[in-house]
């Protein structure tokens, strides 16, 4: 809602405030004022020029050159305008002002004469169309005067950012009934007298099919209308405010919906068909109209029409109908000065698409009771800028009328609610100074009339905030409550996402935060067959574009998308992960499922930051993500003990974004946990990667539920450990795995730990064949164990692996 | 024997006092003080050969020389370690950078919210999540915005289907929490929200916090107090606050709350657009209707709630200043916090 403080000052006077004083106690009442805007700023620099002599051009026969006082000096100004008259006051741009058009004055030479600057007209100067001759100012005012004081411009816009409770607000008058809450001063009215409808002889009728619809339905014809402009000031105001002048009928509504909230629409009587106005929802025949501004619209059942004897000619609060409007030739009119019902007028404004200023009021509930005076005002301006004749009588049908609405208003509550000390009077003088009517009710407790424009308050509780709000948010004490003590509950899956998070970073992996919607194009990219179940989607009906259209059912996509990115931008060294959901839509027109995945890349070098001053130049590969998957399990707690399989290669559950030669499954037992590796080649190309990226992703759900590594101290070893290392051919195809596994799986008494040190191929190794050098450590919790009983053991171990994988020791010759 | 030792000494202190480096204090070392075939551990051989009468005076005489050939070893080699180190600090550069092993850092946006629900914790409230994608009912509805209400134009909604949509905010959470627990109560709920809306002050999502406090006569003012702790905690300093009365269909009153605006202190800049104030979070108490819906007694409990933006809040702790900066995971913005 947009305003000028002239246009303020009518109804209320604001004396001895500055505008940043209303400004911030307007806001601080809930209106929040947008933004302040000095009007004509750009007039600024124009001045008044009193025009002495007026010649012809000696080489132009439309040109005059003139003699021009401008208060200081007198200038000689070559002039194209047919007014122009010696003694005329007019107004004059200087050599290095700027038009509000952006032209910059010159002093220049017009067919060889000199002028020394540009006389204006109002057209030049941004005021109005009119492009007839120079603008013609009072010729008593002096010259050299600044143009906008020689025309009482000087004036400043103020918007207020509405918040949607507060239709009243949405009219200057309205805005100064709040400014009166702290000025103290008197509201103006907008009419003196209203005069009375009473709808007989009028030659025309009123009617209300849909009294729940329309409660209020009131209409005034005006005759002798001459269509023109509205005069200069009404123009202004509305430019001011962000409204386009048409026609000085179509103005002065606006106007007076501006001034107090009332929407208006006149129509051309003469084609009104059949002297009547009806208010009812369409005929089955009736499925479309053209609107004013010519489009044709389709007409639902549900929409509420103005209509005439026969057809509709007008949608009721949001548009005026084509054949009906005003136009130059309209020389009688009907106004309307009506109610509707707000919901009815939003769907309607929702599914026509066309939300207008009138429709935003009726949205938003416009006071009942105001219909007839805003009619009287708008007949008294037609009137009076018009010289147009009114009827005097017109018509006011009025079937919604209600009696007024009274609240009981506890002390006791408002006291408790903001938490500060109140007395009853002190209430009702809050409220009375926004109109309400307030009487005591008892000791306790005040009865409240709530005014018909503040549709927003309908419950006790509405009041305590008008208190609340006039009180002073910043007069409200502060305090704290009085707290019970509890330890909350946590909620194990955040625990478990920040101590993902801890790992992670530990391991140099930066977070990312990806959108949740990403581009359909991410499930082909990724290889996804049709029937996998994360091709079903959570798909948005309206999204901003195709790229974020659906919701994830992966993040590895995003990853993707933040590595080709950081490659772009010559960051080709990444580590990133995301713990985020991903949404799975298992059934239609439900709520998807929604699991909170971890999923982490790695791609180019492996220790960026410390080559290759300290480190030869690595890429990372695969075992630098297998590496981070086993620190965080192990941080989890999740070891791999007993049944659980950690790292299984079996080709068939691997994703389908994964390269197949190079992946593997994280799982528990049988219960697959995640997935590692390379990405997919193909996967790759499409997300415009060249270099290799290594991924994992896990559900961090289904890790709730595995069974951790409880927090248990065992003794720590008084004994010395001995140990043995064995270095073995074995085919190329055994995995190293196994090789530990075997040895593991004797339970030999004194074993306690083996490791890999070593794994060769190549000569003078056999072809296919490769050496893993294994180091077996052994102790005892009893006593210091001695070479033969380490011997005895150890030769069984490497006798069943001999056996068991087809193996042999490493011959010296092949050292 | 008794000049023998007097000699030794004199002769131990020059060969000592004329050491340069560790090879020579080695050499010292062995020729006087070795066990095998040092000249002092040799005299000290002989003290059995000596007469019994002078044994224990010669003795205690070996014995001193010996300890304090020891101490005058001990000085020596420290000072030569110092003077060593200072002459090789030619060889070794403590200037090159240290051997650093990849490490990462929380996105921003993780940071505040978890820095947000730890200074709500610390308080006593309990953190909750709830579901991305909505009903209509829990994001609208049950906050008091039935259809067709106007409010419904201040959240620009991304549907699934009519009746399933993104949450617009964090609010939801607000009757699902009240609706499975009775008061008294507090939480805060993070989590992403979604609008459609995007250019260079929005991006279609963000991350919100929001939280709630209900039990027997919480007041407005005890909304007050909450948030000012919250906002001098979390800005680290004590910023001026204003609330300013708003309008959300699920509070009554409705706060929104300014602080004095951290990049000029409150004289007027760019990023306040010169009103000194920036708008940090919405807030209100609870309105009775949304209590009602939940099965709560209005007149018995009342309550507050707030909801905050994060993207905002990181913006002002850390002087971003452009939103799409956080979700294109670019490494050199990942990396400054």
């Amino acid at each position: 809602m947009k305003f000028t403080l002239s246009w303020l000052n009518q109804f209320i006077a604001t004396d001895g405030l500055t505008v940043a004083q209303i400004v911030d106690n307007l806001t601080m009442l809930g209106l929040e004022v947008d933004s302040v805007t000095p009007l004509f700023a750009d007039l600024e620099a124009i001045v008044t020029a009193k025009v002495t002599t007026v010649d012809k051009h000696p080489d132009a026969d439309a040109l005059t050159v003139c003699a021009v006082d401008t208060g200081t000096q007198t200038l000689q100004v070559v002039c194209g305008a047919p007014n122009v008259r010696p003694g005329m006051l007019t107004a004059i741009a200087l050599p290095g002002v700027k038009l509000p058009d952006g032209v910059k004055i010159k002093k220049a030479k017009v067919r060889g004469i000199v002028s020394e600057g540009m006389l204006c007209s109002a057209r030049e100067l941004g005021l109005s169309h009119d492009h007839r001759g120079l603008i013609e100012l009072d010729s008593q005012l002096a010259a050299g005067m600044p143009l906008v004081d020689a025309l009482g411009l000087s004036d400043i816009a103020i918007e207020v950012d509405l918040t949607p409770n507060r239709a009243d607000c949405a009219s200057v008058r309205g805005i100064a009934r709040e400014v009166g809450s702290f000025t103290h001063g008197t509201l103006k009215p907008l009419v003196t007298t209203v005069t009375p409808l009473t709808g007989r002889n009028i030659g025309y009728e009123v009617i209300i099919e849909e009294p729940d619809l329309c409660p209020r339905y009131a209409a005034r014809k005006l005759t002798n209308v001459t269509i023109g402009p509205s005069p200069l000031w009404m123009q202004q105001r509305l430019n001011a405010v962000g409204m386009r002048p048409i026609n000085n009928i179509v103005d002065i509504t606006n106007y007076v919906m501006l001034e107090c909230g009332q929407p208006m629409h006149a129509f051309d009587f003469d084609t009104l068909l059949g002297q009547a106005i009806v208010v009812r929802r369409p005929r089955p025949s009736e499925t479309s109209m053209t609107t004013l501004d010519g489009s044709t619209r389709q007409l639902e059942p549900d929409m509420l029409l103005i209509c005439d004897a026969e057809r509709p000619v007008a949608v009721a609060g949001v548009m005026g109908g084509h054949d009906t409007e005003i136009t130059d030739a309209t020389t009688t009119i009907l106004l309307e000065s009506a109610c509707f019902n707000p919901i009815s007028i939003r769907r309607t404004a929702r599914k026509l698409g066309i939300p207008s200023e009138s429709s935003y009021r009726f949205e938003r509930g416009v006071d009942r009771n105001l219909a007839d005076s805003a009619l009287e005002r708008a007949v008294n301006l037609i009137v009076e800028l018009t010289g147009a004749q009114t009827d005097p009588d017109g018509i006011d049908v009025y079937p919604g009328k209600t009696s007024s609405l009274c609240l009981r208003l506890r002390v006791e509550r408002v006291c408790n609610l903001l938490g500060m000390e109140l007395s009853r009077d002190q209430i009702a003088q809050y409220l009375t100074s926004i109109e309400f009517q307030v009487n005591p009710f008892d000791e306790a407790t005040l009865e409240v009339e709530v005014p018909s424009f503040r549709v927003d308050i309908e419950r006790e509780v509405d009041l305590v905030e008008e208190v609340a709000r006039l009180v002073g948010y910043n007069a409200i004490p502060t305090s704290h409550p009085t707290i019970w003590m509890d330890s909350p509950k946590q909620d194990p899956l955040r625990s478990l996402r920040q101590k993902v998070a801890q790992v992670m970073t530990a391991q140099g992996f930066f977070e990312a935060i990806n959108y949740s919607f990403v581009a359909d194009a991410h499930l082909s990219l990724c290889r996804l067959a049709d029937d996998d179940p994360r091709c079903m989607v959570t798909r948005l009906l309206n999204p901003l574009s195709e790229e974020l259209g659906i919701m994830r059912s992966l993040l590895l996509p995003g990853l993707l998308e933040n590595v080709r990115r950081n490659i772009n931008f010559q960051r080709p060294d990444v580590r990133l992960f995301e713990t985020g959901k991903i949404f799975l839509q298992r059934q239609g027109g439900a709520q998807p499922e929604e699991r909170l995945h971890l999923c982490a890349v790695i791609s180019g070098h492996r220790y960026a930051d410390a080559e290759p001053l300290y480190f030869a130049a690595q890429e990372a590969d695969f075992f630098d993500i297998k590496g981070a998957v086993t620190n965080l399990l192990k941080t989890l707690r999740i070891d791999g003990a007993g049944e659980i399989v950690m790292f299984g290669s079996e080709p068939q559950p691997m994703q389908p974004y994964c390269d197949p030669a190079c992946g593997a499954v994280i799982r528990n037992g049988d219960k697959v946990m995640g997935f590692l590796g390379k990405v997919h080649p193909e996967t790759l190309k499409g997300f415009g990667i060249k270099q290799p990226v290594y991924f994992f992703e896990m559900d961090l759900e289904s890790l709730l539920n595995v069974e951790l590594k409880p927090k248990q101290f065992s003794t720590l070893p008084k004994y010395p450990a001995v140990k043995r290392d064995i270095s073995l051919v074995v085919p190329d195809a055994v995995p190293a795995d196994d090789l530990l596994r075997a040895i593991q799986a004797q339970k030999q008494k004194y074993l306690e730990s083996v490791e890999i040190f070593d794994v060769y191929r190549g000569k003078p190794i056999q072809e296919n064949h490769k050496s893993v050098a294994l180091s077996v450590t052994y102790r005892s919790a009893t006593t210091t164990l001695d070479d033969q009983s380490v011997d005895k053991i150890h030769d069984k171990i490497v006798n069943t692996l001999m056996t068991a994988f087809n193996a042999r020791y490493r011959k010296g010759s092949e050292v | 024997m008794e000049q023998e030792l007097s000699k030794l000494k004199q002769e131990a202190e020059e060969t000592l006092s004329q050491v340069t480096d560790a090879d020579q204090l080695e050499a010292f070392r062995v020729r006087f003080l070795g066990r095998k075939g040092g000249l002092l551990t040799g005299i000290l051989r002989q003290l059995g050969q000596v007469a019994a009468e002078d044994r224990p005076r010669l003795g205690q005489l070996a014995n001193d020389i010996k300890l304090d050939l020891e101490t005058r070893f001990d000085e020596r080699k420290t000072q030569l370690t110092e003077t060593l180190a200072n002459a090789s600090a030619g060889g070794t550069d403590y200037s090159l950078p240290g051997r650093c092993l990849p490490f990462g850092k929380l996105h921003p946006i993780t940071q505040v919210m978890e820095e947000i629900c730890s200074i709500f914790e610390g308080l006593g409230f309990a953190v909750a999540e709830g579901p991305d994608v909505e009903t209509d009912h829990y994001n609208f509805e049950a906050l008091n915005i039935p259809k067709h209400h106007p409010a419904r134009d201040m959240h620009d909604t991304f549907y699934v289907t009519d009746s399933i949509l993104l949450r617009t905010h964090t609010s939801p959470m607000q009757a699902r929490i009240m609706e499975r627990q009775d008061p008294p109560l507090r939480y805060v709920v993070p989590g992403k929200v979604y609008r459609c809306d995007s250019d260079i002050t929005h991006t279609p999502m963000f991350h919100q916090v929001e939280g709630l406090l209900v039990d027997r006569r919480v007041s407005f003012a005890d909304l007050k107090g909450v948030l000012t702790s919250f906002t001098h905690k979390i800005f680290e300093r004590e910023l001026t606050l204003r609330f300013r009365p708003s309008y959300f269909p699920f509070t009554e009153p409705s706060a929104e709350v300014d602080v004095a605006c951290v990049i000029c202190g409150g004289s007027g800049c760019r990023v306040c657009k010169q009103t000194g104030w920036l708008e940090i979070l919405g807030s209100g108490l609870i309105d009775p209707e949304v209590l009602k819906m939940v099965g709560y007694d209005p007149e018995a409990y009342s309550g507050f709630a707030f909801g905050l933006g994060v993207e905002r809040i990181a913006m002002l702790k850390y002087g971003i200043d452009d939103i799409r900066l956080y979700y294109e995971n670019d490494l050199r913005f990942l990396s400054q916090f």
